[in-house]
């Protein structure tokens, strides 16, 4: 069979015929065939060659495209041949574009890599009469490896297009573009956003939803190239262009309006309170904005958007509402006030999804501090207490462990709501109870007034016997006991008794208040409070100290317990409804669950909470409104800096986030300078290196400072290693490329180690990053620099959020010369060294650490000693000595000062100094800020 | 005609439309090519009977299945109640059922060709079950007539919905033109929160309603609440037509909400759970309960006999749907708060129980009016079943905010609005071949002069701007006694059979090269005004290498004796006295060469850049 087709096709081309059809047929049956032998398939091939060059016919030219991409998709080996065949011009210069455009997506499927089809003959194509092949290119014209200008202007060009599927996929074109996209032309981001803009009133619902996410992403563009002043008012602007698409008929583009909406970081307030009002707010009646010179809007376009999509037909688009209130509420207590009353109404959608998002929303709320529940809520926000569905009432109940109730009506009312709950449900027992404890904690006062009116209920009935089987009274006194640990002062008068009967229900309370405390430390503080007669503050300190009198057992009671900085609202602020986000923190919190880590959770969760916090604030960072982020950034460390660090093992968590937030505010003030607007003078090259410095050096702090962090903590702090080392490398002016690239290497190997070692994988930055090391090493040289393509690195990095899930310790050091001050100086000789006494405290400090003392006089002489611990015998955790150093370059002077500081060499660090003074190898992170240490010529020699 | 109507607040015959304005002999077949009835409530039927049975229209009539199987419900109830109060009936049982049968149904979004010139198609509006907007296209001229619709959805039904169309008039419904009503969840929470906590003191709930709609939408939302909050207190119907209307709804699920479609699959949402028939022993039953009965104001019947029953109760609660025609007991109840109502002369209620005022309504509010028309944009808009006041500012509103010119006319009164007319043109085949192909352009504002900004184009010009010009390419041509044509520009010439005109400008100046000609007249004292060719080329070479240096991105080419840029061209002139010379420039000077100069009107700013690169090079050359 095989050697009669080979022959007859030998036959046909020896006579300069085209192959028949019959004869193509069965080539392809011979191709199918799986025993047809490599050598007949290479001829076969080689027939194919041949005869593409005696004909043109389309006919034929399909036939032959459809057998070579079954040729290499059956015969990998082959595949290269084939391809070789399809690129050649025979089928390209084909007069049919669907063969060209066919030819074109067989060669896709068949190769992996980037495709190189030239602009030219890619614009060509796209201009041709032939509306799939053009629709087809424009669908996957980033297959193609053609230049963005080139792109930008098929893409823009085809909005205009008569065919709707062309105009949507060159809008979808341009928001790909917009993406992943290098645009600095102000001009270009002006056209592309007032075409999007335009295409919003096209007839089509599918090309008006694409415009809607091309107005939303050029928009954010135009934000970003906007000046300083005027990027509120581009964001506004964008804001309101976006909330006039919610009222589209098509149910598509309202969502994709709202979800665009939500994206949105930076509207001012006045626009924001507008879309919760039909009405036009007096505010905004005449306020027109010009985003662009020649273009308008109005801000009444934005009234009422957020009530109309409330109350939107479809549940989706509720629901996405709902989801993208939850970003503004962040920003202004008045908003979420406002959004309040139209979440309330949410409550009763019929849609359970839309009730549970409404839930969220307010839950959000609450961890912002911005819920202020009214009595008129009330009704329907409790009601969701006895709704059929589980997770809605956990939900509610969420919310009620953070609330902040003003007034004692709205306590009675959530408390009578809770009982409610735990009589039509008994199952919610264990949860119903934990927030009962939570709530007496965060109204004391309140507790103990509801205690006073609800005591005959707790007191014995008749015979001295409790009423054992009511779980109403277990309620109660699960709020009673709360009373004295709540963090309002002066609330005594919780009846010491309460507590001994709260003994009796002790099994089931421990059980609900596992999150809290054990079963022993419950017992040990009820049996504490039976006993006293009367409760005060004093009586806290003691208590306080219960569990250390057992020794090395960790304490359960909540670090926060007595102590005067309490953040009742962050205790459960991590649990966040972000699908994204949940998973990250279960997944984290599953190696934990380990009753002994749990000592310092709280704490733990309330760092968490500022991590998330920050990773929020960057994308201000991007919006280029440095300043807004730098300031909540501040805000975040104040926040940080009052945490308390009672717990053991809390100040290192406190010392690591503090850390963080200080490379993270390095990070945003160098990024300032990487817009587009920022034009760089040499001031700013001078600042921008002192900046990059600053931010090496923090980042070296936190990366040798801390011990005992996981690998994923580990590989985000290199993530950011690797942002500062692109950062250098994008600035041609300031950078020192060999460095910099030898730095960049190891850091990525170092991230390979960490791969390898265990179930970790890389961001999807840190995989581009690789690549592009890849591929700079592979092309020749390596000593061009190409700042552009660090810089569009950099723009793909987003912050992830850092989870702590570990409590890492912080190394650091304490230095004192006792008894040295200015007044009272150390002798010393000229020119024969001096003696330096020096206290030394080192904390978490192990013995393979190298440690180095640095010794400096002025600007010009520095010394270094070598501290060596083997000779110090003391735990690791700390270290406490006295270290006599010597300083030999005492100078002719009557009196001088030294700057002591203890420095911690960077071990990871693999890029060597050469150092004199036989000083450290490696670069050293500062343990302690320096001291000053005064010297006098002896007067007694 | 769209509609059919009547005016609720007469009972005489001016409660009909006068039919005579559409025809005074009364041949209104000839005079209506059809009717299109909107939804089944009275003001937009009620004289549909009337008017087919006694006025005598036989012409097609168009509605929607379910105003179709509504309409007579609502025209029978009608009819019953007429005959309650002693009225001489205008029509019968059978008139309706007669009219009935010359009932077109038609779907949504279904086209329907009435004749070879109208066409109508029928949009979702929200409002009632059925309740459709009209789309009619006459020719060329669209139109849309709303009816009544609602923007927002309520509990069953969905919003009003409708493609972007192009058209030249909207005729809208603008009952509440000024409002801007608030969100309806507040007034569902005030609802639900009352009967809860009736029901949870052991009272009962009276809600009367009109049979239709309200009734269903009140008591989804109760179903859906008493499913979440576990309720087994009784939700009853009384008998009679709230419970047929109920079969009705469970058959025309597809014109409902999207939520209630959707669970369809699972459970018809009219397949209400918790709701029981009532009769009249359960009255006085202890236990709460919520009640269902009709008429909605109490103006007799079920709900005032039960009504009678629970009113002396402050346990229980009444709820009073949003309008009560003056009068009845309704209205008695929702002005101020009375305790006792007198019936008639013997009876006298004891009225102790709570009231509730329920404020839905299935109106779009202003804004949605806004909403819509800014949506459709008509090229025209009309504003009709309104107050006229509140019409005048929504009319103002409507022309100043959005541009479209609006009227609001009275009754009787005429409005004639300009249609669009198309003309039908053949295309040349080089014209569609160049359609086929895009052809767009760029421009910036570089490339824009900046006068052009401050001229009133300077609204849609922005920095970076595309367009497609494959259209601007034909040119129309109409021929006499010939159908209107149109071609593609390059053909036109070809049509005409004329030559093709093009501007040319000329300009020819002298141009010194001292050192050159010295040189010259040493060797060649003859040739005072004849350059050799030799000469000319190099002449030509240095300007050249002189345009190219201050170009740099023209492409210059050099023909030896000539210099091209785009369609610039210069040469030296070899004539005496060229036409392109301007006087004052001719002073036969021997030291200087003329320069001539030849440009297209596309290249005007370039030549004259060029020109002025080469006079103030002119004495630096050599």
């Amino acid at each position: 069979m095989e050697q009669h087709v080979m022959n007859s096709i030998e036959q046909s081309l020896n006579n300069n015929q085209p192959l028949s059809s019959q004869t193509l047929a069965s080539l392809r049956s011979l191709i199918i065939n799986p025993t047809t032998s490599d050598s007949s398939l290479s001829s076969l091939l080689d027939a194919l060659t041949r005869s593409l060059r005696l004909t043109r016919d389309s006919v034929f030219l399909h036939h032959c495209l459809k057998l070579l991409t079954d040729l290499s998709a059956r015969r990998p080996h082959l595949s290269p041949f084939a391809v070789d065949l399809l690129r050649s011009d025979s089928l390209f210069s084909s007069a049919s574009p669907r063969l060209v455009g066919e030819s074109l997506s067989a060669l896709l499927s068949l190769t992996s890599s980037q495709n190189d089809i030239d602009a030219a003959r890619f614009v060509s194509l796209c201009l041709g009469p032939s509306v799939p092949v053009r629709l087809w290119l424009l669908k996957n014209a980033e297959k193609f490896a053609i230049r963005e200008s080139v792109l930008l202007a098929v893409f823009l060009g085809f909005t205009r297009d008569p065919f709707p599927y062309v105009r949507k996929a060159a809008v979808d074109g341009l928001v790909k573009l917009c993406k992943n996209g290098d645009f600095n032309d102000r001009d270009v981001i002006e056209g592309c956003y007032c075409r999007a803009v335009e295409l919003l009133r096209d007839a089509e619902d599918n090309v008006r939803s694409a415009a809607v996410r091309a107005v939303y992403d050029w928009g954010k563009l135009l934000v970003i190239s906007s000046e300083e002043r005027n990027k509120q008012d581009s964001s506004d602007a964008v804001f309101i262009q976006l909330c006039c698409m919610v009222r589209d008929m098509s149910m598509e583009v309202r969502l994709e309006a709202f979800e665009a909406l939500g994206k949105i970081g930076l509207v001012s307030e006045d626009i924001l309170l507008q879309t919760l009002f039909k009405k036009v707010l007096g505010i905004n009646k005449d306020k027109i904005y010009k985003p662009i010179k020649v273009f308008e809007i109005s801000a009444s376009a934005a009234a009422g958007a957020f009530v109309h999509g409330l109350e939107d037909e479809f549940s989706e688009v509720r629901m996405s509402a709902c989801y993208s209130l939850h970003t503004f509420t962040v920003f202004s207590s008045q908003f979420a006030g406002e959004a309040l009353n139209l979440l309330m109404d949410m409550l009763n959608d019929d849609s359970k999804i839309v009730r549970l998002q409404a839930l969220n929303t307010m839950h959000h709320m609450a961890t912002c501090n911005h819920l202020k529940v009214e009595e008129i809520h009330m009704h329907s926000f409790l009601s969701t207490l006895f709704d059929s569905c589980s997770v809605i009432r956990s939900a509610t109940r969420k919310i009620l462990k953070l609330a902040k109730l003003m007034k004692l009506e709205l306590f009675k009312l959530c408390i009578d709501g809770l009982l409610g709950n735990l009589e039509t449900y008994p199952q919610d027992e264990v949860d119903v109870f934990s927030v009962l404890f939570h709530i007496g904690r965060n109204h004391g006062k309140f507790t103990v007034l509801m205690i006073e009116e609800v005591s005959t209920e707790l007191e014995p009935a008749f015979g001295g016997k409790l009423g054992f089987d009511s779980t109403r009274v277990a309620a109660f006194l699960v709020l009673a006991i709360s009373a004295p640990l709540s963090n309002e002062s002066d609330v005594c008068g919780v009846p010491s008794r309460i507590f001994s009967y709260a003994v009796t229900w002790l099994g089931r309370i421990s059980y609900a208040l596992s999150d809290v405390m054990n079963r022993e430390t419950l017992l040990a503080y009820l049996s504490k409070c039976s006993r006293s007669s009367t409760i005060s503050l004093a009586d806290f300190k003691i208590k306080e100290a219960l569990p250390t009198v057992k020794g090395d057992m960790p304490s359960h009671l909540c670090s926060e317990v007595g102590s005067p900085v309490s953040m009742p609202l962050w205790q459960k602020g991590v649990e966040t409804f972000d699908h994204h986000h949940q998973k990250l923190f279960l997944g984290k919190s599953g190696t934990h669950l380990e009753y002994g880590l749990r000592e310092c959770d709280e704490l733990r969760q309330s760092v968490n909470l500022v991590f998330r916090k920050v990773k929020d604030l960057w994308s201000l960072v991007q919006l280029g409104c440095t300043n807004e982020a730098l300031k909540a950034i501040r805000a975040c460390k104040e926040e940080v800096a009052s945490f308390t660090t009672d717990s053991p093992g809390s100040a290192g968590a406190v010392a690591f986030t503090l850390q963080y937030l200080r490379v993270i505010k390095l990070l945003a003030a160098v990024w300032e300078h990487l817009m587009p607007t920022k034009k760089l003078n040499c001031y700013g090259v001078g600042k921008l290196e002192l900046l990059l410095g600053k931010l090496d050096r923090r980042l070296r702090e936190i990366r040798n400072k801390f011990i005992g962090l996981s690998k994923a903590e580990e590989l985000q702090i290199l993530e950011l290693i690797v942002v500062a080392c692109l950062l250098r490398l994008s600035k041609i002016e300031i950078c020192c490329y060999d460095t910099a690239m030898k730095k960049l290497s190891s850091i990525i190997s170092h991230v390979e180690i960490l791969r390898k070692g265990g179930p970790i994988e890389p961001s999807h930055f840190i995989i581009e990053v690789k690549k592009l090391l890849n591929d700079i090493g592979s092309s020749s040289g390596g000593s061009t620099c190409k700042p552009l393509l660090f810089k569009k690195l950099i723009d793909s990095f987003s912050l992830h959020q850092f989870v702590l899930g570990g409590s890492p310790r912080h190394i650091n050091a304490e230095l004192e010369v006792p008894g040295n001050d200015s007044e009272n100086p150390l002798p010393f000789i000229p020119g024969i060294p001096a003696s330096i006494p020096l206290a030394i405290t080192l904390y978490n400090v192990l013995s393979e650490h190298r440690l180095w003392l640095r010794i400096s006089m002025g600007e010009e002489s520095t010394q270094f000693v070598f501290l060596d611990l083997n000779l110090i015998r003391s735990s690791d955790e700390v270290r406490e000595f006295t270290f006599v150093a010597p300083f030999y370059l005492t100078p002719k002077a009557i009196s001088f000062a030294l700057r002591v500081s203890i420095g911690i060499e960077c071990l990871q660090e693999n890029v060597h100094q050469v150092k004199a003074f036989g000083g450290p190898k490696r670069e050293l992170a500062y343990l302690c800020p320096e001291e000053e240490i005064f010297l006098c010529k002896s007067t007694k020699w | 005609m769209f509609d059919c109507g009547m005016h609720m607040g007469y009972t005489d015959s001016r409660r009909y439309p006068d039919f005579s304005l559409i025809s005074n002999t009364g041949d209104f077949d000839n005079a209506l090519t059809c009717v299109v009835v909107t939804h089944f409530h009275l003001d937009h039927i009620g004289a549909l009977p009337y008017f087919t049975e006694v006025c005598g229209y036989k012409g097609p009539i168009y509605m929607t299945y379910p105003t179709k199987a509504l309409a007579p419900l609502m025209l029978e109830d009608y009819r019953k109640n007429m005959d309650r109060r002693g009225e001489d009936e205008q029509f019968t049982s059978d008139h309706i059922t007669e009219c009935m049968k010359k009932v077109i149904p038609v779907d949504l979004k279904q086209t329907v060709q009435v004749d070879k010139d109208l066409q109508i198609r029928a949009y979702y509006a929200g409002h009632v079950i059925g309740a459709a907007m009209f789309y009619a296209k006459v020719g060329d001229a669209a139109m849309v007539y709303t009816g009544d619709y609602n923007m927002t959805p309520d509990r069953h039904l969905g919003a009003a919905q409708i493609d972007r169309l192009q058209l030249d008039l909207v005729i809208t419904e603008s009952t509440y033109a000024t409002t801007i009503r608030d969100s309806r969840y507040g007034r569902e929470r005030e609802f639900l929160k009352a009967v809860h906590t009736c029901i949870a003191a052991g009272g009962k709930v009276l809600i009367p309603t009109f049979a239709l709609g309200r009734a269903q939408e009140l008591c989804i939302l109760l179903e859906d609440y008493w499913e979440r909050m576990n309720l087994k207190v009784p939700i009853y119907f009384s008998a009679g037509l709230t419970i047929q209307a109920n079969m009705y709804y469970k058959m025309l699920i597809n014109w409902t909400s999207q939520k209630i479609k959707e669970t369809y699959a699972t459970r018809n949402a009219f397949d209400f759970k918790n709701v029981r028939n009532f009769d009249r022993s359960l009255i006085n039953a202890p236990g709460p309960c919520v009640l269902f009965a009709t008429p909605g104001m109490i103006v007799g019947g079920f709900s005032l006999e039960v009504f009678m029953q629970w009113a002396p109760s402050e346990m229980n609660l009444v709820t009073l749907p949003g309008y009560c025609v003056a009068g009845t007991i309704g209205h008695k109840l929702m002005s101020g708060k009375p305790t006792k109502i007198d019936l008639d002369k013997d009876t006298q209620i004891d009225v102790r129980c709570q009231i509730h005022q329920l404020s839905f309504s299935p109106h779009t509010d202003a804004k949605g009016i806004m909403d819509l028309v800014k949506f459709l944009s008509p090229k025209h808009a009309i504003l009709v079943h309104g107050e006229k006041p509140k019409m005048a500012t929504l009319k103002e509103r409507i022309q100043s905010e959005l541009g479209i010119p609006c009227y609001c006319p009275a009754n009787n009164e005429t409005v004639t609005v300009p249609s669009t007319h198309y003309v039908k043109a053949d295309a040349s085949e080089t014209f569609i071949r160049s359609c086929l192909n895009p052809n767009f352009k760029f421009s910036t504002y570089s490339s824009v002069d900046k006068s052009y900004l401050d001229s009133k184009y300077s609204k849609a010009a922005s920095g970076l701007q595309v367009s497609d010009e494959r259209v601007a390419e034909g040119i129309l041509v109409v021929e006499k006694g010939k159908k209107a044509k149109v071609i593609h520009q390059d053909e036109l010439l070809l049509m005409l059979g004329d030559k093709k005109h093009e501007v040319q400008f000329a300009y020819c100046f002298p141009m010194h090269t001292e050192r050159l000609q010295k040189t010259r007249t040493e060797e060649l004292p003859s040739a005072d005004t004849l350059l050799c060719d030799l000469d000319k080329c190099t002449l030509i070479n240095q300007l050249s290498m002189k345009l190219s240096n201050e170009l740099s991105d023209a492409n210059i080419l050099d023909l030896g004796e000539q210099l091209q840029v785009e369609s610039f061209r210069v040469s030296i002139c070899s004539k005496n006295s060229c036409p392109h010379r301007l006087s004052h420039s001719v002073h036969n000077d021997s030291e200087s060469v003329f320069l001539c100069c030849h440009w297209s009107l596309r290249d005007e700013k370039l030549a004259w850049k060029i020109i002025s690169i080469m006079k103030s090079s002119s004495p630096h050359t050599t």
